[in-house]
Protein backbone atom coordinates (compact mmCIF):
# COMPACT_ATOMS: atom_id res chain seq x y z
CA UNK A 1 0.00 0.00 0.00
CA UNK A 2 2.80 2.38 0.83
CA UNK A 3 3.88 2.69 -2.80
CA UNK A 4 0.34 3.91 -3.60
CA UNK A 5 0.66 6.85 -1.22
CA UNK A 6 1.49 9.31 -3.97
CA UNK A 7 -1.53 8.23 -6.01
CA UNK A 8 -3.83 8.17 -2.96
CA UNK A 9 -2.77 11.72 -2.13
CA UNK A 10 -3.34 12.78 -5.73
CA UNK A 11 -6.91 11.46 -5.70
CA UNK A 12 -7.67 12.87 -2.25
CA UNK A 13 -6.75 16.30 -3.56
CA UNK A 14 -8.73 15.72 -6.75
CA UNK A 15 -11.79 14.77 -4.69
CA UNK A 16 -11.35 17.88 -2.56
CA UNK A 17 -11.33 19.96 -5.74
CA UNK A 18 -14.43 18.15 -7.02
CA UNK A 19 -16.34 19.17 -3.90
CA UNK A 20 -16.48 22.63 -5.49
CA UNK A 21 -18.27 21.22 -8.52
CA UNK A 22 -21.92 22.04 -9.07
CA UNK A 23 -23.70 18.73 -9.02
CA UNK A 24 -26.86 19.06 -11.13
CA UNK A 25 -30.11 18.39 -9.32
CA UNK A 26 -31.57 14.96 -9.84
CA UNK A 27 -33.47 15.35 -13.09
CA UNK A 28 -37.18 14.68 -13.27
CA UNK A 29 -37.04 11.99 -15.88
CA UNK A 30 -40.26 11.73 -17.84
CA UNK A 31 -40.53 8.28 -19.32
CA UNK A 32 -42.00 7.98 -22.78
CA UNK A 33 -44.09 4.98 -21.80
CA UNK A 34 -47.85 5.49 -21.40
CA UNK A 35 -49.01 4.68 -17.94
CA UNK A 36 -52.22 2.83 -17.27
CA UNK A 37 -54.00 5.93 -15.96
CA UNK A 38 -53.68 7.98 -19.14
CA UNK A 39 -55.76 5.75 -21.47
CA UNK A 40 -58.10 4.91 -18.57
CA UNK A 41 -58.70 8.62 -17.95
CA UNK A 42 -59.38 9.27 -21.64
CA UNK A 43 -61.86 6.38 -21.77
CA UNK A 44 -63.65 7.56 -18.61
CA UNK A 45 -63.92 11.13 -19.97
CA UNK A 46 -65.44 9.82 -23.19
CA UNK A 47 -68.01 7.76 -21.27
CA UNK A 48 -68.98 10.78 -19.15
CA UNK A 49 -69.25 12.96 -22.21
CA UNK A 50 -71.47 10.40 -23.92
CA UNK A 51 -73.75 10.08 -20.91
CA UNK A 52 -74.11 13.71 -19.90
CA UNK A 53 -73.70 15.77 -23.02
CA UNK A 54 -76.16 13.79 -25.12
CA UNK A 55 -79.72 15.22 -24.49
CA UNK A 56 -82.65 12.80 -24.61
CA UNK A 57 -84.88 13.59 -27.59
CA UNK A 58 -88.56 14.14 -26.73
CA UNK A 59 -90.82 11.42 -28.08
CA UNK A 60 -93.15 12.93 -30.62
CA UNK A 61 -96.71 11.63 -30.58
CA UNK A 62 -97.34 9.70 -33.75
CA UNK A 63 -99.76 11.37 -36.14
CA UNK A 64 -102.98 9.44 -36.73
CA UNK A 65 -102.93 7.67 -40.02
CA UNK A 66 -106.15 5.66 -39.85
CA UNK A 67 -109.63 7.16 -39.55
CA UNK A 68 -112.46 4.73 -38.84
CA UNK A 69 -115.96 5.99 -39.46
CA UNK A 70 -118.70 3.70 -38.25
CA UNK A 71 -122.47 4.09 -38.36
CA UNK A 72 -124.07 2.81 -35.21
CA UNK A 73 -127.66 2.56 -34.15
CA UNK A 74 -128.73 3.23 -30.57
CA UNK A 75 -131.68 1.77 -28.65
CA UNK A 76 -134.13 4.42 -30.02
CA UNK A 77 -133.22 3.43 -33.59
CA UNK A 78 -131.26 6.67 -34.09
CA UNK A 79 -128.14 6.28 -36.20
CA UNK A 80 -124.88 8.00 -35.25
CA UNK A 81 -121.62 8.27 -37.05
CA UNK A 82 -118.65 7.49 -34.85
CA UNK A 83 -115.28 8.74 -36.01
CA UNK A 84 -112.13 7.19 -34.51
CA UNK A 85 -108.53 8.14 -35.22
CA UNK A 86 -105.92 5.47 -34.81
CA UNK A 87 -102.19 5.34 -35.46
CA UNK A 88 -102.36 1.78 -36.55
CA UNK A 89 -104.87 -0.77 -37.61
CA UNK A 90 -104.33 -4.37 -36.63
CA UNK A 91 -107.58 -5.88 -37.79
CA UNK A 92 -110.79 -4.15 -38.43
CA UNK A 93 -113.92 -5.75 -39.56
CA UNK A 94 -116.76 -3.71 -40.88
CA UNK A 95 -119.94 -4.37 -38.87
CA UNK A 96 -121.81 -4.69 -42.18
CA UNK A 97 -119.28 -7.00 -43.78
CA UNK A 98 -121.55 -9.97 -43.24
CA UNK A 99 -124.12 -8.43 -45.59
CA UNK A 100 -121.63 -8.54 -48.46
CA UNK A 101 -120.95 -12.21 -48.02
CA UNK A 102 -124.34 -13.50 -46.93
CA UNK A 103 -126.43 -11.68 -49.52
CA UNK B 1 -38.26 -3.53 -9.19
CA UNK B 2 -40.77 -0.73 -9.55
CA UNK B 3 -40.27 2.86 -10.71
CA UNK B 4 -40.14 4.32 -7.18
CA UNK B 5 -37.46 1.88 -6.00
CA UNK B 6 -35.33 2.64 -9.05
CA UNK B 7 -35.85 6.35 -8.52
CA UNK B 8 -34.68 5.97 -4.92
CA UNK B 9 -31.55 4.02 -5.96
CA UNK B 10 -30.65 6.56 -8.63
CA UNK B 11 -31.09 9.46 -6.23
CA UNK B 12 -28.84 7.73 -3.68
CA UNK B 13 -26.04 7.33 -6.27
CA UNK B 14 -26.65 10.58 -8.13
CA UNK B 15 -23.48 12.39 -7.05
CA UNK B 16 -21.17 9.44 -7.79
CA UNK B 17 -23.00 8.84 -11.07
CA UNK B 18 -22.51 12.45 -12.18
CA UNK B 19 -18.80 12.43 -11.28
CA UNK B 20 -18.31 9.16 -13.17
CA UNK B 21 -20.26 10.46 -16.17
CA UNK B 22 -18.04 13.53 -16.18
CA UNK B 23 -14.90 11.38 -16.02
CA UNK B 24 -16.20 9.25 -18.92
CA UNK B 25 -16.88 12.41 -20.95
CA UNK B 26 -13.36 13.85 -20.66
CA UNK B 27 -14.56 16.10 -17.80
CA UNK B 28 -17.10 17.94 -19.97
CA UNK B 29 -19.95 19.09 -17.75
CA UNK B 30 -22.69 19.51 -20.35
CA UNK B 31 -22.00 16.19 -22.02
CA UNK B 32 -21.95 14.49 -18.61
CA UNK B 33 -25.39 15.93 -17.76
CA UNK B 34 -26.71 14.69 -21.08
CA UNK B 35 -25.23 11.23 -20.60
CA UNK B 36 -26.68 11.00 -17.11
CA UNK B 37 -30.14 12.01 -18.33
CA UNK B 38 -30.01 9.36 -21.05
CA UNK B 39 -28.79 6.77 -18.55
CA UNK B 40 -31.68 7.47 -16.16
CA UNK B 41 -34.11 7.31 -19.04
CA UNK B 42 -32.75 3.91 -20.15
CA UNK B 43 -33.13 2.60 -16.61
CA UNK B 44 -36.58 4.00 -15.89
CA UNK B 45 -37.92 2.88 -19.25
CA UNK B 46 -36.70 -0.63 -18.54
CA UNK B 47 -34.13 -0.77 -21.36
CA UNK B 48 -31.48 -1.59 -18.75
CA UNK B 49 -32.53 -3.96 -16.00
CA UNK B 50 -30.88 -4.56 -12.66
CA UNK B 51 -30.53 -8.30 -12.06
CA UNK B 52 -28.50 -8.31 -8.86
CA UNK B 53 -29.36 -5.63 -6.31
CA UNK B 54 -25.98 -6.04 -4.61
CA UNK B 55 -24.30 -4.74 -7.78
CA UNK B 56 -26.17 -1.46 -8.18
CA UNK B 57 -23.11 0.74 -8.47
CA UNK B 58 -21.34 -1.57 -10.95
CA UNK B 59 -24.52 -1.78 -13.05
CA UNK B 60 -25.08 1.99 -13.01
CA UNK B 61 -21.44 2.80 -13.83
CA UNK B 62 -21.50 0.31 -16.70
CA UNK B 63 -24.58 1.94 -18.28
CA UNK B 64 -23.09 5.41 -17.84
CA UNK B 65 -19.84 4.30 -19.48
CA UNK B 66 -21.55 2.79 -22.53
CA UNK B 67 -23.85 5.79 -22.90
CA UNK B 68 -20.82 8.08 -22.74
CA UNK B 69 -19.00 6.00 -25.39
CA UNK B 70 -22.03 6.39 -27.67
CA UNK B 71 -22.10 10.14 -27.09
CA UNK B 72 -18.37 10.50 -27.73
CA UNK B 73 -18.72 8.41 -30.89
CA UNK B 74 -21.51 10.70 -32.10
CA UNK B 75 -19.30 13.69 -31.39
CA UNK B 76 -16.41 11.96 -33.22
CA UNK B 77 -14.21 12.01 -30.13
CA UNK B 78 -13.63 8.32 -29.62
CA UNK B 79 -10.03 7.16 -29.30
CA UNK B 80 -9.03 3.97 -31.05
CA UNK B 81 -7.91 1.06 -28.89
CA UNK B 82 -4.38 1.08 -30.29
CA UNK B 83 -3.89 4.57 -28.84
CA UNK B 84 -4.36 3.11 -25.38
CA UNK B 85 -0.94 1.49 -25.45
CA UNK B 86 1.05 4.47 -26.64
CA UNK B 87 3.61 5.81 -24.19
CA UNK B 88 2.44 8.81 -22.24
CA UNK B 89 4.32 12.06 -22.32
CA UNK B 90 3.50 15.58 -21.31
CA UNK B 91 4.76 18.13 -23.79
CA UNK B 92 2.80 21.15 -22.61
CA UNK B 93 3.07 22.68 -19.15
CA UNK B 94 0.52 21.24 -16.74
CA UNK B 95 -0.32 22.71 -13.37
CA UNK B 96 0.28 20.44 -10.36
CA UNK B 97 -3.31 21.04 -9.22
CA UNK B 98 -4.77 20.36 -12.65
CA UNK B 99 -5.70 16.81 -11.65
CA UNK B 100 -8.07 16.36 -14.58
CA UNK B 101 -5.42 17.57 -17.01
CA UNK B 102 -2.89 15.11 -15.58
CA UNK B 103 -5.21 12.12 -15.56
CA UNK B 104 -6.32 12.85 -19.13
CA UNK B 105 -2.80 11.95 -20.22
CA UNK B 106 -3.39 8.31 -19.25
CA UNK B 107 -4.63 5.91 -21.94
CA UNK B 108 -8.38 5.44 -21.76
CA UNK B 109 -8.65 1.96 -20.21
CA UNK B 110 -5.91 2.64 -17.67
CA UNK B 111 -7.55 5.92 -16.74
CA UNK B 112 -10.90 4.24 -16.21
CA UNK B 113 -9.52 1.45 -14.02
CA UNK B 114 -7.44 3.87 -11.96
CA UNK B 115 -10.41 6.23 -11.46
CA UNK B 116 -12.69 3.38 -10.43
CA UNK B 117 -10.19 1.95 -7.95
CA UNK B 118 -8.68 5.09 -6.42
CA UNK B 119 -11.43 7.66 -6.85
CA UNK B 120 -14.58 5.55 -6.54
CA UNK B 121 -13.06 2.96 -4.18
CA UNK B 122 -14.08 -0.02 -6.25
CA UNK B 123 -12.20 -3.29 -6.58
CA UNK B 124 -10.28 -4.38 -9.68
CA UNK B 125 -12.89 -7.14 -10.12
CA UNK B 126 -15.69 -4.56 -10.15
CA UNK B 127 -13.75 -2.44 -12.66
CA UNK B 128 -13.33 -5.51 -14.85
CA UNK B 129 -17.08 -6.08 -14.71
CA UNK B 130 -17.83 -2.49 -15.72
CA UNK B 131 -15.32 -2.57 -18.56
CA UNK B 132 -16.45 -6.09 -19.50
CA UNK B 133 -12.93 -7.44 -19.55
CA UNK B 134 -11.21 -10.22 -17.61
CA UNK B 135 -9.76 -9.53 -14.17
CA UNK B 136 -6.30 -10.29 -15.56
CA UNK B 137 -6.63 -7.60 -18.22
CA UNK B 138 -8.06 -5.14 -15.69
CA UNK B 139 -5.11 -5.84 -13.38
CA UNK B 140 -2.69 -5.14 -16.26
CA UNK B 141 -4.41 -1.80 -16.94
CA UNK B 142 -4.32 -1.07 -13.22
CA UNK B 143 -0.59 -1.77 -12.88
CA UNK B 144 0.36 0.14 -16.03
CA UNK B 145 -1.95 3.01 -15.16
CA UNK B 146 -0.56 3.30 -11.67
CA UNK B 147 3.01 3.30 -12.97
CA UNK B 148 2.24 5.93 -15.62
CA UNK B 149 0.31 8.14 -13.25
CA UNK B 150 3.22 8.12 -10.81
CA UNK B 151 5.54 9.13 -13.65
CA UNK B 152 3.17 11.91 -14.69
CA UNK B 153 2.81 13.28 -11.15
CA UNK B 154 6.57 13.23 -10.67
CA UNK B 155 7.15 14.88 -14.04
CA UNK B 156 4.67 17.68 -13.31
CA UNK B 157 6.28 18.26 -9.93
CA UNK B 158 9.73 18.45 -11.50
CA UNK B 159 8.42 20.82 -14.19
CA UNK B 160 7.01 23.09 -11.52
CA UNK B 161 10.00 22.92 -9.20
CA UNK B 162 12.74 23.40 -11.76
CA UNK B 163 10.98 24.81 -14.80
CA UNK B 164 10.30 22.93 -18.03
CA UNK B 165 13.31 20.87 -19.11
Amino acid sequence: MENNEQIERFFDQMKKQDEQLDIPVFPEVKTRKFGFWIPAGIAASMVFAFLFIQKPEPIKPASPEVVIITLQQDGNHNQHFTIEERTFLDTWESPTASLLTEY
Amino acid sequence: MNHNQLDHILKAHHRDAYLWARQCCSFKDEMAKDVLQQTYLKILEGQAKLKDESKVKTWLFSIIRYTAIDELRKAGKIVSLSDSYDPVDIHEEVDRTDYEGIIKHLPEMQREVILMVFYHKMTIAQSAEILQISIGTARTHYDRGKKKLKELITKVQIQEDYGKQ
